[in-house]
């Protein structure tokens, strides 16, 4: 089950690449390798949430750096 | 520049107004409700205070820096090291937001329509959707939001209208039973959304009339006020005291209006108008989120990374919260708190250091002259 | 073109194809049964039964041309009853699943009749079930019904398609109480904490009649303390009751003057009832201004009714007559049932936030001792489209 969804998601990737690779400039070679590493950073993510979907989140951390100020809210 | 696309500051305008409101009828009514109680009406003036500042802090910044994003100057104000690590603190924050945006227009789409399907896929096509508007350029998007706004409110004020049958004035009093403060607490949460009026600072500059500028994100602030207030005044009149009891209540008094046993069931529409806004709103943040990662990183072009990022949004989306429970507690609790100490927080403290920098300068120059 | 993003191209149309189409959640109409009307009852074990009457898609699709060629002959029959059991309504939802072919829909779910025995054992958990799915509307109609409902929606009504449109229909014409889903949990969640619902019953059916072809009308008045039903009143008192939540649509109120013979019977063309809610010293007083604006449909007197003398009578009287009924709700309601169905208590939060909040907790103590000040006032607007009264001779009729 969790290799599949893990083949999708890489289909996924391996779609926006063909689409973007050949449309950047030549010249661009920063903007290749600033593609490169937030595909991959997002490939690693999807895998690492796939495989642990309890991961502790963005909003888990936001929430402890506010979490004083938010307990004024809470009923 | 990246962006050599320009708008006018009326479309700027519009496309503030889904951006804001889109999500702030979901959730937030109810939430509002819960502290305001009958006074929830009056909680989106005082919420929109923080909204006309948040215009004046990022017109007054644009006129400091006039061809330049949120992203660029602040590495002017604060220095390349300082300046890149707030431009991080931005870029994490917005994509961020705007996951849990996504992740409230998947919750809903999902809670009421299509229960069965998977979240991923609703939220998924969304952002591909967007992903082409954003690739398209700012201008591309000021002019969907131009076609689509006038029909949203058009809508909501047509629904408003359709419902005045199930209308009970009595719900709206006492006004003010306890005092201001329950309104003023209902106004934390909503306020949080005013806030968002910050990516103003990411269109100003490919305004095509600069000095109407701020009249325009002023008229935009007033317009959301206005419409956030008739939507809960609406809501209070037809649901009154069991408000806060639901998810989203200005939903379930859509659902609930019936014109002589033939217009009822109207909702689908509604929801297909809704979700034009809600893909304005998402554009909107997606594309002020791709620009400045391009800036940040100072690249020549912004589109190659629309779709990673693209990709990266769908995963903070899914990321973002375990469950629809959590979702609404950290959007009651620490939220607005985190949006405003970032959307209008860090900005004034920009502002600041900007101006004492001027003045400094000037001092010099005059000294030195 | 390289082929690779050709082959990329076409890729990514054809996943937009099984994207966009929505498989998960395609509902074809013949996969489906619509829930028109739903029953709950408590069975003596304390499960919940509960009753679906269900519209089958096919069959009324056709029925439309059979009603108009076979004249009538193929209306009933047209709905299935099917019943499921269950701890709670959720449960017996998915007993009643498994005896169906079909899919249940609760979009185009009408009415709720509760059976009177679960209607006294409490009704809060099975609200909480019909306003949490999203697909059942806040608007569709509430009823008690004496004995089970599900003997209410098994009936095979003779003009309507379903049992359920039949309540649905009586409950909007308005003559007595009608009460939606939202409107219900609204008066539960009040600070009165009562409620009162529409209560049906099934009319004997007509000679010659098979047993189940016949109609559940409204007839009576359910009374709510916290969630359970304590009681109810017959529909002459509803019409007080009425009268005083301010909801009166439709009455014919019959008078008699004094010293003549005959009644006359005027219809309600509009009322208004305001509420002036008073605390002086610690009592709780409430005013309450009637105002009736009707038109003469029956004059069995000798009296010209285009004589304002008489008009002046008659508005006399329709008053002692509302006042009466008013007068009886309130006698059974506040002092006998102690069940705050008019809402004074939202009224007085209202005006005497302050006061109010201290005396919140004993408010079913203090109900029964409000002093109800009925001042009403009635005008006769037109006299029909006759003047004197017809079939009488000339020289009979009293100027």
């Amino acid at each position: 089950m969790k290799a599949g969804v893990i083949l999708g998601t890489l289909v996924l990737v391996a779609l926006i690449f063909l689409y973007e690779w050949p449309r950047i400039n030549r010249t661009q070679k920063k903007e290749k390798v600033v593609f490169i590493v937030l595909l991959s950073l997002g490939t690693i993510l999807a895998i690492m949430l796939i495989l642990n979907p309890d991961l502790p989140g963005p909003t888990q951390m936001i929430e402890y750096i506010y979490k004083p100020l938010g307990r004024m809210l809470e009923k | 520049m990246i962006e050599k696309g320009k708008i006018s500051a009326m479309q700027m305008g519009i496309m503030m107004y889904p951006t804001i409101t889109a999500t702030a009828i979901l959730l937030v009514p109810a939430i509002t409700a819960r502290y305001a109680k009958q006074d929830m009406w009056l909680s989106p003036f005082w919420a929109s205070l923080i909204g006309f500042l948040t215009v004046y802090i990022a017109v007054q910044l644009h006129h400091l820096y006039p061809q330049k994003t949120l992203i660029e100057y602040s590495e002017d104000i604060l220095g390349k090291f300082l300046g890149k690590a707030v431009g991080f603190i931005f870029l994490f924050f917005y994509l961020h937001a705007n996951g849990i945006i996504i992740r409230e227009y998947g919750e809903f789409v999902v809670g009421n329509f299509l229960s069965h399907t998977p979240l991923v896929v609703v939220m998924g096509s969304m952002i591909l959707v967007c992903s082409f508007a954003v690739r398209s350029g700012v201008e591309v998007i000021g002019r969907l939001a131009e076609v689509i706004v006038p029909v949203v409110i058009i809508l909501i004020l047509a629904n408003i209208i359709l419902l005045i049958p199930d209308m009970k004035v009595e719900n709206m009093f006492p006004i003010m039973e306890k005092g201001i403060m329950p309104s003023l607490m209902g106004a934390i949460i909503p306020q949080g959304w005013f806030t968002e009026f910050l990516l103003i600072a990411f269109l100003l500059p490919y305004v095509d009339d600069r000095n109407k500028g701020k009249k325009w994100g002023m008229i935009s602030v007033t317009a959301v006020m206005l419409t956030l207030s008739l939507i809960n005044i609406a809501v209070l009149f037809v649901l009154g005291g069991i408000t806060s009891r639901f998810l989203y209540p200005a939903f379930s008094a859509v659902r609930y209006v019936s014109i002589a046993d033939f217009l009822e069931h109207i909702e689908a529409i509604v929801m297909a108008l809704w979700v034009a806004g809600v893909f304005v709103k998402i554009a909107v943040f997606y594309y002020a989120l791709v620009l400045g990662t391009a800036q940040w990183l100072n690249l020549s072009d912004y589109r190659p990374i629309t779709f990673p990022i693209g990709f990266l949004l769908l995963l903070f989306a899914v990321w973002s919260a375990p469950n629809l429970i959590e979702l609404i507690h950290f959007l009651g609790s620490s939220s607005p708190f985190y949006r405003i100490s970032i959307q209008t927080g860090i900005p004034l403290i920009l502002l600041f250091i900007a101006k004492w920098r001027r003045k400094t300068n000037n001092q010099k120059l005059t000294q030195q002259g | 073109m390289s082929i690779v993003q050709k082959a990329a191209k076409i890729l990514f149309v054809s996943v937009h194809l099984i994207l966009l189409s929505g498989c998960w959640d395609r509902t074809e109409v013949n996969d489906l049964a619509l829930i028109v009307g739903l029953g709950i009852d408590q069975k003596k074990d304390g499960k919940i039964m509960l009753t679906a009457e269900l519209i089958v898609p096919q069959a009324v699709g056709g029925g439309g041309q059979m009603m108009g060629g076979g004249g009538g002959s193929g209306v009933s029959g047209q709905t299935v009853v099917r019943s499921g059991t269950g701890t709670t309504v959720a449960d017996a939802i998915s007993n009643l699943q498994e005896k169906l072919s079909r899919r249940v829909f609760w979009g185009h779910t009408k009415v709720v009749v509760f059976g009177e025995k679960a209607a006294k054992a409490g009704i809060r958990q099975h609200l909480d079930f019909l306003s949490r799915n999203p697909q059942i509307r806040l608007r569709s109609n509430v009823l008690v019904s004496k004995g089970t409902a599900k003997s209410v929606l098994e009936l095979l009504p003779p003009i309507e398609q379903s049992s359920a449109e039949v309540l649905r229909e009586l409950s909007e014409s308005q003559l007595l109480l009608r009460v939606t889903i939202k409107e219900a949990m609204q008066m539960l969640s009040s600070d009165a904490d009562v409620a009162a619902l529409p209560m049906v019953k099934i009319l004997p059916p007509e000679k010659g009649k098979k047993d189940l072809q016949t109609i559940a009308f409204i007839q009576r008045t359910a009374i709510f303390k916290k969630d359970k039903m304590i009681g109810d009143i017959d529909d002459k008192l509803t019409r007080g009751v009425l009268w005083l939540r301010n909801e009166i649509k439709r009455a014919n109120v019959t008078v008699t003057l004094k010293g003549e013979k005959g009644n006359i019977t005027a219809t309600l063309i509009r009322a208004h009832t305001e509420f002036i809610p008073k605390y002086e010293k610690g009592k709780w007083k409430m005013i309450v201004k009637v105002t009736a604006e009707d038109d003469i449909i029956l004059n069995g007197t000798k009296l010209d009714l285009l004589n304002p003398k008489y008009t002046k009578m008659i508005e006399k009287e329709l008053e002692n007559e509302t006042n009466k009924r008013i007068r009886a709700a309130l006698k059974t309601v506040q002092k006998e049932m102690k069940a705050d169905i008019f809402d004074f208590a939202d009224i007085f939060h209202r005006k005497y936030p302050r006061e109010w909040n201290q005396v919140k907790n004993r408010w079913e103590q203090i109900f029964p001792t409000v002093e109800v000040i009925v001042e009403t006032k009635a005008y006769v607007r037109r006299p029909g489209v006759n003047t004197a009264p017809q079939g009488l001779p000339e020289q009979e009729v009293k100027q």
